[in-house]
């Protein structure tokens, strides 16, 4: 069985859990031991924390770190951000030894140490190299029909390993694909969904980011976006809401690869907990369950 | 010689003041700081005054930084300048005058009551009106900024529950109550499910002064501006 640290950040235990409920369900389905990482914190978010003091943030995340390095583990995480986060951190402090040093003397007071003996992964790293298509395919019992379009989400084109930005987003599509949906192009995939932005100026972010994206995403013919992060989701879910009151009109479902994955792995969707989105999910799944 | 001098004040200072001076160096020569306690500050007038008989108060300046205010004592002694750091929080909006101890300081006070909004404590004049008119509104000093961290306001929600919580999205009783439901524990195993945990991400946080640079009340758990 494969074992990983797993690092699910804030928002999806917080504020979407349906996405943690799917993932522990698919981990069962495929074999992945996920081991919960007890006492973590943010990762931490990976916009205000750096901007305020980057030794901190750096601080932060590898006491994250040393927690799966303890346990002897590599780290899973479940969100694009926190992804991000660790894993920038966790090479940041391998390579530059100045701030690896600075960081240890923190860490000490507290009995840790970065060690930079393990790797961080996003889950979809995980699932398509650990794993594998095959074995995902495998599970499909209950395949989706439905037209999605992909949204990656900007972090999830943080490359580590060499030049291809593209490698995730990749692994996502390829996954998306062994679950029977449709994936349909429409040209702005790596367009931000204009979450970050939402801090400075909210008429920006829904109107030059948001509203794009829904525009080209409807004009498409999808039923449902699919996305990996969870802070797209968000902006993806109350954004439309938010929409309404510049005079746009949208009701996509935004459902997550996990969800997805779970779905067409047979999970019945009310084990999912899909009410607690803010899209109509649960009443795509139901309207396709009926057909 | 002036080294000498230098060092004399510095360690002066430093016995004097014991755990009430927070900071002492000689950025070149002839020029040296010293951070001291608000509280402290006339205290350290005080000792400077009966030990250097050629002290000379040269001014003092003030900077609104939003969230304080810098009060900066500049003396020279013998051709050595020092400047006596003080850092305010604007909650408390008084100024301890030392205008008793050094005259000089008189109108320097009056001029930084007038200009940042702020009260004189035991000032001989304390009332407004030096290099403004006396019916100068009370809220709109010219030096004076905004009561305002670093954080813009969209920031300030997050920054806030990092600190106080270990986690940027508080949790709702609705998504415990679902998450119960789906068989999940109430919460995640965040740091501040465990008081052990919280305690070192928060003195971390501490450390390594973020919480200061944010702007977070450690009593009152929030930040100090909204």
């Amino acid at each position: 069985m494969v074992r990983y640290a797993f690092f699910m950040g804030c928002q999806i235990p917080m504020r979407l859990p349906s996405i943690e409920i799917a993932a522990r369900k698919v981990f069962e389905k495929v074999g992945l031991e996920a081991v919960d990482l007890l006492g973590y914190s943010c990762c931490p978010e990976p916009v205000i924390s750096r901007l305020l003091d980057e030794i901190t943030a750096l601080a932060i995340s590898a006491r994250n770190l040393t927690m799966a390095e303890e346990m002897g583990l590599n780290m899973m995480t479940l969100c694009n951000g926190c992804y991000e986060t660790l894993a920038e951190a966790n090479e940041t402090l391998k390579h530059d030894l100045e701030k690896r040093e600075k960081i240890n003397r923190i860490l000490k007071r507290y009995g840790r140490e970065f060690k930079g003996n393990i790797e961080v992964k996003h889950v979809i790293e995980v699932l398509y190299e650990d794993v594998g298509l095959n074995k995902i395919k495998g599970n499909v019992v209950k395949p989706q029909r439905m037209r999605v379009a992909l949204h990656y989400g900007c972090h999830l084109h943080r490359e580590y390993k060499g030049p291809d930005i593209m490698r995730k987003p990749n692994m996502m599509r390829e996954i998306a694909a062994q679950t029977g949906v449709e994936i349909v192009n429409y040209g702005l995939e790596r367009l931000c969904c204009g979450y970050p932005s939402m801090q400075a100026d909210e008429e920006f972010s829904l109107k030059n980011r948001l509203l794009l994206k829904l525009s080209r995403i409807r004009g498409s013919g999808a039923d449902a976006i699919v996305t990996a992060c969870p802070a797209c989701m968000i902006q993806f879910e109350i954004g439309q809401v938010m929409l309404r009151s510049y005079g746009a009109q949208f009701n996509m479902p935004c459902i997550n690869l996990m969800e997805l994955l779970a779905l067409s792995f047979g999970i019945p969707y009310q084990e999912l907990r899909l009410e607690l989105h803010r899209s109509p999910v649960l009443q795509l799944v139901q309207r396709m369950e009926a057909k | 010689m002036i080294l000498a001098l230098e060092n004399d004040v510095l360690s002066y200072l430093s016995e004097v003041l014991g755990g009430d001076l927070i900071e002492a160096y000689r950025q070149r020569e002839r020029r040296i700081f010293v951070r001291v306690k608000p509280a402290a500050v006339r205290k350290a007038v005080q000792a400077l005054k009966s030990r250097y008989k050629t002290l000379r108060f040269m001014t003092l300046s003030a900077v609104d930084d939003g969230l304080d205010i810098e009060y900066l004592y500049h003396f020279s002694i013998d051709g050595i300048v020092l400047t006596l750091r003080s850092i305010k929080p604007k909650e408390d909006n008084t100024l301890e005058s030392i205008a008793d101890i050094i005259p000089a300081a008189n109108f320097i006070e009056r001029e930084i009551s007038d200009l940042f909004g702020v009260k004189l404590v035991n000032h001989p004049q304390p009332e407004h009106g030096l290099v403004l008119t006396k019916d100068w509104p009370e809220d709109k000093r010219p030096l004076k900024r905004p009561f305002e961290g670093i954080l813009p306001s969209k920031a300030r929600p997050v920054a806030e529950a990092l600190i106080s919580s270990s986690c940027v999205a508080p949790i709702s009783a609705f998504i415990q109550r679902k998450r119960e439901e789906a068989g999940l524990p109430r919460s995640a195993p965040f740091a501040f499910t465990d008081e052990k945990a919280l305690n070192e991400f928060q003195a971390i946080i501490r450390d390594t002064g973020f919480s200061e640079k944010a702007g977070f009340d450690w009593e009152k758990k929030r930040l100090r501006y909204k």
